[in-house]
């Protein structure tokens, strides 16, 4: 129950961080995709089902503030929970530069899905929003993720997450 | 510590992928049915984060109102939005002027020539932009319960913002004139050509399919056609920047800045039901009432 609440209120808060606050802090037109960043650091922390679960959710009620397809903020921000969850298991342990990595490869994928989705997208705007979209936003998800598990590590004292922090 | 204890199980790992495959295939095999299930919640959950919204988007308003109106020189920031606001009715104006001179003298042969109604329409708030990159969108206060609904047009006294494209019970995300997958019937008002107005990447817009005869030169007026719901006939889109002009091409195509400044938009307009809609729907605009705040 606590856990449940706690990610209702978070979902809850990312939107308004989402659409009314992060477009201040926008370099180049481009903000960072905060339900994506948060739905993999809970699939790297909680695990891969929890990471899916509240993917799915972030990416349903974000989407109702987008003008995008509804699948592909399900397929994108869910399985970026999923993924990351399931990555973070291959590795001894999760640095900032372990996720910044992960992170990238992730908003990438995303990305590119997106854009390939894209059925009215002549290959000139395709090109375009890969290159002034996606890779910009993929760098800008990299290094706010990072940046959280770094200030999460800080918080807690913890010096790495480590296989037997996670797996004991 | 909590989350950083919890282990998944092999049993939790193949149920995580057995849901993701199996909400995949929904998605694939059933695209209309599984999202119209969840687009069923959407009304009740729309409510619930409203209030976080709302309370957010006022915070901000607030502190950009204190910016602008007490640090960065009050008076002169009163001056310059008074100016502005005058400007854009001013604008707006000016363009139906233009609009009824270029009629009176395309009609004056015409003895019977109908007046066209006044739109009703519903003033809004933008308190967010596209929750994505990829989009171009605003997000509104108003939704379906202000009797907004998806494809009403939305404007400003400049000119044209864009098409409500979703809605919930109380907002609504209206993507915008510059965004590629957006097109309205377009009208270069000098020559009378037609075109359809798109947006492009880099945050301006297009008219294609101008004819090659057509003499449309730089500097032209873009309006609306009204010839597709949404909008009525003579709203400023834009104005014509370059023209592109390909040896072998069936027509021109034109760049245009538009009208309205997208990234500082704050208040709108929704147009409820254009003349030609309301006869259609039953929807009757109220002309006494042009505006519902």
């Amino acid at each position: 129950m606590k856990k449940f609440l706690l990610y209702g209120g978070l979902v809850l808060l990312l939107v308004p961080v989402q659409t009314t606050l992060l477009p201040h802090v926008a370099i180049w037109d481009i903000k960072p995709d905060l339900g994506l960043v948060v739905a993999a650091l809970i699939g790297v922390l909680a695990g891969e089902l929890e990471g899916l679960l509240v993917g799915l959710a972030i990416g349903w009620i974000l989407n109702l503030y987008s003008a995008g397809d509804l699948w592909l903020n399900l397929v994108t921000t869910g399985g970026a929970g999923l993924f990351a969850g399931l990555l973070a298991k291959q590795v001894a342990e999760i640095t900032p530069t372990i996720l910044f990595g992960g992170l990238l490869v992730l908003s990438l994928a995303g990305g590119l899905v997106a854009v390939l989705s894209m059925t009215h997208a002549t290959v000139d705007v395709s090109w375009w929003m890969m290159q002034f979209v996606v890779i910009p936003q993929a760098c800008f998800d990299a290094v706010v993720g990072a940046g959280l598990l770094w200030l999460y590590e800080r918080r807690l004292a913890s010096p790495r997450f480590g296989m037997l922090d996670r797996y004991s | 510590m909590w989350m950083v204890n919890v282990r998944s199980s092999h049993g939790a790992r193949r149920l995580a992928l057995g849901m993701f495959a199996l909400l995949l295939a929904a998605l694939l095999l059933f695209p209309g049915q599984s999202q119209g299930l969840l687009e069923y919640f959407d009304g009740p959950v729309g409510q619930l984060v409203r209030l976080p919204l709302e309370a957010v988007s006022s915070i901000d308003q607030g502190i950009s109102a204190m910016w602008q109106q007490y640090v960065s020189l009050q008076h002169v920031a009163d001056e310059n939005r008074l100016l502005r606001q005058e400007m854009d009715w001013l604008r707006g104006e000016n363009n139906q002027l233009r609009e009824a001179a270029a009629a009176t003298q395309r009609l004056t042969s015409l003895l019977q020539f109908k007046e066209q109604a006044l739109p009703a329409m519903v003033a809004a708030q933008v308190i967010g932009r596209d929750s994505s990159n990829r989009y171009k969108s605003v997000v509104l206060n108003k939704g379906e319960s202000d009797g907004i609904q998806k494809d009403m047009g939305v404007i400003t006294p400049a000119g044209v913002v864009g098409r409500v494209v979703k809605t919930t019970g109380a907002t609504s995300v209206v993507l915008l004139l510059t965004d590629p997958n957006n097109a309205i019937a377009g009208l270069i008002q000098r020559t009378r050509d037609e075109g359809i107005v798109e947006g492009i990447p880099q945050g301006r817009a297009k008219l294609k399919y101008i004819p090659m005869l057509s003499a449309v030169k730089e500097g032209d007026r873009v309006v609306t056609s009204g010839l597709v719901g949404g909008f009525p006939r003579g709203l400023a889109i834009g104005t014509i920047t370059t023209i592109d002009r390909e040896e072998g091409a069936l027509f021109q195509t034109a760049e245009l800045v538009p009208e309205v400044d997208l990234n500082r938009v704050e208040e709108v307009l929704v147009i409820q039901a254009t003349h030609g809609q309301s006869e259609e729907t039953g929807v009757k605009p109220d002309p006494g009432a042009k505006v519902q705040p």
